[in-house]
């Protein structure tokens, strides 16, 4: 052994190193992504129950007419559907809140039944309105089950507002903000039924 | 224990705590570590007596980042969330390799590799089922990393008071 071949030896197994590592990333990248894809769009979707849709919705994205809304404003909409029926209307609504924004994700059944509310970006006062991005999510777990039917359009405010709904203590105006936004959507959501999701199997 | 065991030591400590939130995590990482310090090991018997010294360690760093780099390439295809939980600590484990490298480790006899190999899985594992028994009891706090320091400790504490001789005696 001698100090040449070993400098030798430490370059080659420099060059071998590099090129593996760069083969390697290289032909597992595409995969790679594809899987994160995934698991971002499952991570985006776990508000709907798993067994309710069967594609991408994200992939399925829907046309919007008139998207801004008395209170808020509808920025895309994505369709789910299992065994080729639509089962899901997924509206991501932007309102305004307290200290900014709020965008939260609407899921409505084909039925018109509110199934679930995520909240994907805020900057609510932290410890309070910022609650509203906790997941899962006590207070927004209450609006699943509801229509724009039920309650009536005067019970879809806060308890403080003569409606029927409870508020994030401590954040009036980030609550009131997220109520009106999920009553904006399922209203919505009712008047264009016919263009989201064709003839409702229950009309 | 001499200094460079303790460095030795105190480097399994950070997947000992980090990666054993659940046994699973706890046994991917084992295995990884097995396979990387195992290429590692005969990648460095090969490579040993045909280096000066000085070159040793060079060449041990690069081994060790390829195969670490390989392998937690290989982690993402296999099982990206799994990846997302141990990723730093997997990086680690190129560290680990260059400082078993330098205490001598791969000099030892094989009983005495082996035994530390095993020790550091059971211990992995063993830790990750108690963390993940404990949490899913209702004591969400053995799930985080505090509370991973803590149970670790109790362990010790235990482990001592057993296997010391009794001081009244």
């Amino acid at each position: 052994m001698s100090r040449a071949s070993s400098v030798v030896i430490v370059v080659l197994l420099a060059g071998l190193g590099i090129g593996a590592t760069y083969l390697v990333q290289q032909s597992s990248a595409p995969r790679i992504a594809s899987e994160q894809r995934l698991l971002d769009s499952r991570n985006l979707l776990d508000l709907l129950p798993a067994d309710s849709y069967d594609n991408q919705p994200l992939e399925q994205p829907l046309r919007l007419d008139d998207a801004v809304l008395t209170n808020s404003t509808l920025q895309s909409a994505y369709l789910a559907t299992k065994a080729g029926q639509p089962s899901v209307v997924l509206l991501r609504s932007q309102v305004l809140g307290y200290a900014g924004s709020i965008d939260v994700l609407i899921a409505i059944g084909a039925n018109g039944t509110l199934v679930g509310v995520k909240t994907l970006r805020q900057s609510e006062t932290p410890g309070l309105g910022a609650r509203i991005a906790d997941w899962p999510n006590a207070w927004l777990n209450a609006f699943a089950g509801k229509s724009r039917s039920e309650p009536a359009d005067n019970g879809w405010a806060l308890k403080k507002d003569q409606g029927q709904f409870d508020q994030i203590a401590g954040a009036t105006i980030t609550s009131r903000a997220v109520i009106n936004a999920i009553h904006d959507a399922l209203r919505y959501f009712d008047e264009h039924r016919q263009q989201l999701v064709g003839n409702s199997p229950h009309e | 224990m001499n200094k460079s065991s303790t460095l030795q030591n105190s480097l399994m400590l950070a997947p000992l705590i980090g990666a054993t939130d659940s046994w699973m995590t706890a046994l991917g990482l084992w295995l990884m570590f097995i396979v990387v310090i195992s290429a590692y090991g005969v990648g460095m018997t090969t490579l040993r007596p045909r280096l000066v010294p000085s070159a040793r360690l060079f060449a041990g760093i690069l081994l060790a980042a390829t195969l670490t780099s390989c392998a937690e390439i290989a982690a993402q295809l296999w099982s990206l969330k799994w990846h997302q939980q141990v990723g730093i600590y997997a990086g680690l484990i190129a560290l680990q390799c260059v400082v078993l490298d330098h205490t001598g480790f791969f000099q030892s006899a094989l009983r005495d590799r082996l035994r530390l190999c095993g020790l550091f899985g059971a211990l992995m594992v063993g830790l990750g089922l108690l963390r993940e028994l404990i949490g899913n009891g209702g004591l969400h706090l053995a799930t985080l990393v505090p509370g991973g320091f803590i149970l670790l400790g109790l362990l010790i504490a235990a482990w001592q008071a057993w296997s010391r001789p009794n001081p009244s005696h």
